[in-house]
């Protein structure tokens, strides 16, 4: 039973996380979620997950995807396939890399903080008094969360996209207008349907794992002080490994 | 929320500045799928054209055709048609349709490094334009398809090469008949022998052709013998005394009777003019002469006719004509 433990352990810990995103999408489909309190929550967790790092991050995307396309156009070249490095380019960077990128940042930065933040509310017995008062803490201060961090994981990866695209066609093509029609061209044929579809699923998900799964982590913590830390230490890697998971998968679908 | 970091308040416009990110995430996001809706065509004009290929092989959906290495279509669908041929439908825009006519050809072609090419080549572009909808055959071009069949025919060639070179070969074979013919053209009969295989097939040849001479040397005499027969019948026939000699005088006889006649009869012509000339006043009597004379004139010119005739037969007077007075 010593060697089964961990594994249980760890089963039961995705288990609550499963379970508490259902939890929160339930809460999310029925619309008394939508009021001012739990809108002041989003807005507050919005500005607290995109905007304040936004100058930093598009900064950050901006080096981290021009030196991505200055090798990969370079290594092209050399190769004599100069009229696939934009495509290149495109298809790991744009639809690939920067938006695991943003979701590891986001995760990082405030995935670690949702989970203290609702494991100290356990540990403080905040969330135990809230439901003595009849309030739903779900409803209340995790919905809120969770949709505001998809939605700035989204608008982040959307940002740093469009910055990616812009460097992508400057390293291409320099200031000249003329690339505009080739540049075009290779839009159409890597962004079909499908791929902005998938795009668009995988950075909602990205979004969602890095608020759903810290919270079920938080919610496990005691009211012992000593079992936040083993909380958020479990929820992020969690997330993490949820976080390749989905990449994973993704890449999965697309190509094999 | 104070149980947010206390270092970072939250500002007062928090909303405002929550909206302008959405705004901007919803504007940067309309605005590309609107581009990528553009870049697709999807707000283009287009005209369909599908090309028939045996294998759609390295054809992709979202392919260019391209006219002049400048894209003028797309591959929108590929499909594999009832007849088991692979249909490529390709959007192309009105505007780049002008570049496509009736007589426009279509090729795919794949090289060793890189994706497949869909290419049209359109030679001149005063023909009709290519009409919407149209069913075209595809021409391919692959350098590596040509490579497996090329490697198997050049190995059977060597092998083929092999066989005749080798220890036992044909070649070797050849070769030693080729000694063995040159040895016997060396020989007694030379070429003869050479070709006829053995000597006693060449003694054969020379004797028969020895036979032939003889008989040729006969045939001389013989031909030497018909001469003097001949030249005998000539001297009997033509020769002084001959046949010829005898009839030829007895033609010239009659020819000098025969002018003796008309010499007789010359002069009664010129006595019955004189007579004319007398009896000129008895009208009567003349009328007589007169019939007289045109028989005798008539009697005169069988006789001419006959001279003419022998002398045609028996050609020795070359003197045909006959004088009448």
């Amino acid at each position: 039973m010593g060697l089964l433990d961990p594994a249980l352990l760890w089963l039961a810990a995705w288990g609550r996380a499963v379970r508490f995103a259902g939890i929160a999408l339930a809460a999310a489909l029925s619309p008394s979620t939508y009021r001012a309190r739990t809108r002041d929550v989003a807005l507050k967790q919005i500005y607290f997950t995109a905007w304040q790092i936004l100058p930093g991050f598009v900064l950050f995307a901006a080096v981290f995807s021009l030196i991505v396309i200055r090798i990969s156009v370079t290594a092209a070249r050399e190769y004599g396939l100069a009229q696939y490095a934009l495509e290149i380019v495109l298809r790991t960077l744009v639809l690939e890399l920067i938006p695991l990128v943003t979701a590891l940042f986001v995760a990082l930065r405030s995935g670690a903080a949702i989970a203290t933040e609702v494991a100290l509310m356990q540990s403080s017995g905040e969330i135990r008094r809230m439901q003595e008062e009849g309030e739903d803490p779900v409803v209340l201060e995790f919905v809120p969360r969770v949709a505001a961090a998809a939605v700035s994981v989204l608008s982040l990866t959307v940002v740093s996209c469009g910055v990616a695209l812009v460097l992508a066609y400057y390293a291409m093509y320099g200031f000249s207008p003329w690339g505009a029609q080739e540049y075009t061209r290779t839009i159409a044929l890597v962004f079909d349907m499908a791929a902005l579809g998938g795009f668009t699923l995988k950075c909602m998900l990205f979004g969602a794992a890095v608020a759903v799964i810290p919270i079920a982590a938080g919610l496990h913590a005691t009211e012992r002080v000593k079992s936040v830390p083993v909380a958020v230490l479990g929820g992020m890697v969690r997330l993490f490994f949820a976080l390749g998971a989905i990449e994973v998968a993704a890449l999965a679908v697309k190509y094999v | 929320m104070e149980r947010e970091p206390g270092f970072t308040p939250v500002p007062r416009n928090l909303s405002f500045r929550v909206a302008l990110l959405l705004a901007l995430t919803l504007v940067i996001g309309i605005g590309f799928v609107g581009y990528v809706l553009y870049a697709r065509g999807v707000f283009e004009a287009t005209q369909r054209l599908t090309l028939v290929a045996e294998n759609a092989e390295g054809v992709s959906v979202g392919m260019d055709l391209t006219y002049a290495g400048f894209p003028v279509g797309r591959v929108n669908r590929i499909s594999l048609g009832e007849d088991g041929k692979a249909r490529i439908d390709i959007a192309v825009p009105k505007v780049d349709a002008r570049w496509l006519r009736a007589t426009t050809i279509f090729t795919l072609e794949r090289g060793i490094v890189g994706g497949a090419k869909l290419r049209a080549y359109t030679t001149n572009l005063q023909d009709a334009p290519l009409p919407d909808g149209a069913v075209r055959q595809i021409l391919r071009g692959d350098a590596t398809e040509e490579i497996p069949q090329m490697v198997a025919t050049m190995r059977a060639i060597l092998e083929n090469l092999e066989n005749v070179t080798g220890t036992g070969g044909s070649l070797q074979a050849n070769l030693g008949n080729l000694r063995t013919i040159t040895g016997r053209m060396a020989g007694r009969h030379g070429v003869l022998g050479g070709t006829l295989g053995n000597d006693e097939d060449a003694k054969k040849v020379i004797a028969v052709i020895e036979r032939a001479n003889a008989l040729l040397a006969s045939l001389a005499e013989s031909a030497k013998k018909l001469d003097s027969v001949l030249a005998k019948t000539d001297q009997r026939v033509f020769g002084a005394g001959g046949v010829m000699d005898e009839t030829q005088k007895a033609a010239q006889q009659a020819n000098a009777i025969l002018t003796e006649v008309r010499e007789s009869l010359k002069r009664v012509d010129t006595i019955l003019s004189n007579a004319q000339t007398v009896s000129e006043n008895a009208r009567a009597a003349t009328t007589d002469l007169q019939a007289l004379r045109a028989e005798v004139d008539a009697s005169i010119r069988k006789v001419g006719q006959l001279i003419d005739e022998i002398n045609r037969k028996w050609p020795f007077e070359r003197k045909t004509d006959i004088k009448l007075p």
